[in-house]
């Protein structure tokens, strides 16, 4: 069942690269955290209740409800364009993910390691790798903020790997590192959007002496 | 044989109950279920016109592209029984009698020396292109799960019961369908009632086609649905009783043809420069669904 919610993951990254309109990021990301629900109920189960209740606690709450919640927030209040504007086509983000996933499982094929679960690591591995290709590909800050997430979710579902072992370290880092960074970059983007009506960093390359 | 009577007789009623789904739907209550077939009969009655820049390839066209589909269906099998044609990696040969109707409608479509019909052959090529990699990737991992190579041996052997077999049979019924939507120029790709030259993708190649020869592609049309439905019931039935299997089959295929319908009634055809990436998405979908074939023959993990 668990390598069931680990495909949709995967297929949750497909998704994201041809999707076009800011809310279906947040959507997305919103599922991610959803996913990543079920997949930290089945998988933890070796560790202690209070602990596990933590950690289900951080993934709804902060990965399904409250950071999709405040993303379409900081959305609707900047007045960010609904379009995703990334540099490249979206044909061309589809073609990379997919060599990024099948590129990832070619290469933990090669490992020979009895103690590594493969698919929580080429799942963790395509998803670090395609939240930083989101990072460089796309426009505004707020995507970038996006990437980041994705890149968290990827942190996160490695750690689950080894979370029977070693539960409490790997899952407050995890949280603490998603509140601090949408927390100081929601108010960073607050002042930004107050100040300059837009986001856009392209538009930065435009600075120039006269 | 007996895929071929029951494919024919779903095929009778398939694009009717498209039509009456969507009629439904949007409020009307809509033409009988017969009436394509009645459509079809007539046109049958009707000789065909030809321009005088067209070529005898515009002729022949209709006739090679109904012949392609009726090949395909022959390897199409039942459950247990076989198709009337079965041989090894007869899949391939599906898709690629498929593709040569194809590209006999496609040329046909250049022939007429009409811009607008050189535009949607180009569009056409280009999606089948793009949806051949899917269907391969599907069969050849379904191949590699049971070792088999044709058709009938395929689904015969395809045993669905651990959980991710069953997350590999929806992604492959996603896969079908899907790339059935494609190859007969149905909604999310192709609007079959657009009235706009510049917007459409199959209806563009046969305008020049009347008649018969209208007559032949839209029969084509109807059993090409029917023979992907017959696929997708294969997929899931394997091997049971004929008395349980035949009513399944019609059931398979009446669902399919409302889901068609829905899907037609409540999406919006995607913008031209959106369909290429869709269809590649697929082909991410079908690659998925080999390396869990991977994963549960042991190869990887």
């Amino acid at each position: 069942m668990i390598h069931v919610i680990l495909i949709v993951f995967i297929m949750t990254l497909f998704y994201l690269s041809i999707a076009n309109r800011m809310l279906t990021y947040v959507k997305v990301l919103a599922l991610q955290g959803v996913l990543l629900f079920f997949v930290a109920f089945m998988q933890l189960s070796e560790i202690n209740t209070l602990n596990l209740v933590l950690i289900l606690l951080e993934t709804v709450v902060f990965k399904a409800i409250a950071v999709p919640v405040f993303l379409s927030y900081i959305l609707k209040r900047n007045n960010i364009t609904r379009e995703a504007e990334p540099f490249l086509p979206n044909f061309v983000s589809l073609i990379i993910t997919t060599a990024i996933v099948v590129a990832t499982i070619l290469l933990s094929n090669s490992i020979q390691d009895t103690h590594l679960d493969k698919m929580f690591f080429v799942v963790a591995l395509s998803t670090l790798f395609t939240g930083l290709y989101f990072i460089a590909s796309r426009r505004k800050i707020i995507t970038h903020v996006m990437g980041y997430m994705v890149i968290e979710n990827g942190v996160f579902v490695l750690s689950m790997a080894v979370g029977n072992e070693m539960p409490m370290m790997v899952n407050l880092g995890v949280m603490l590192d998603i509140f601090a960074s949408v927390l100081i970059l929601g108010i960073f983007l607050n002042k930004i959007g107050d100040v300059f009506k837009d986001v856009d960093v392209d538009q930065l390359t435009n600075l120039k002496d006269y | 044989m007996l895929s071929l009577v029951l494919t024919v007789i779903a095929a009778l009623f398939f694009t009717g109950i498209v039509i009456r789904t969507k009629s439904l739907a949007s409020g009307r209550k809509g033409p009988g279920i017969m009436q394509p077939i009645k459509d079809v009969i007539r046109l049958f009655k009707k000789g065909a016109v030809y321009s005088k820049t067209s070529s005898f390839v515009f002729q022949i066209a209709p006739t090679i592209y109904l012949a392609s589909i009726v090949m395909a269906m022959l390897v199409v099998p039942f459950g247990q029984s076989k198709g009337l044609l079965s041989f090894s990696c007869d899949f391939i040969f599906f898709a690629y009698v498929l593709a040569l109707g194809k590209f006999f409608s496609i040329i046909s479509a250049m022939d007429t020396g009409s811009s607008f019909e050189g535009m949607g052959a180009s569009r056409e090529a280009l999606y089948s292109m793009f949806a051949e990699p899917a269907f391969f990737i599907l069969m050849g991992s379904f191949a590699l799960l049971t070792g088999y190579t044709s058709f009938q041996e395929i689904f015969a052997a395809l045993h669905i019961g651990s959980y991710i077999s069953y997350a590999l049979a929806v992604l492959a019924t996603f896969v079908l369908i899907m790339v059935a939507m494609i190859e007969n120029s149905r909604m999310p790709i192709d609007d079959p009632k657009t009235h706009l030259e510049l917007t459409m993708v199959h209806e563009v190649m046969i305008l020049d086609n009347s008649g018969f020869d209208l007559g032949l592609i839209l029969t084509g049309g109807y059993l090409k649905f029917a023979i992907y439905g017959a696929l997708i019931f294969n997929l899931f039935i394997g091997i049971i009783d004929y008395q349980y299997a035949i009513p399944l089959f019609f059931i398979v295929q009446f669902l399919m043809a409302v889901i068609v319908g829905l899907i037609e009634s409540f999406m919006a055809r995607f913008r031209m420069n959106h369909n290429a990436q869709f269809i590649v998405a697929l082909t991410s979908v079908s690659l998925l669904i080999f390396f869990g074939a991977l994963l549960m023959l042991g190869k990887f993990n």
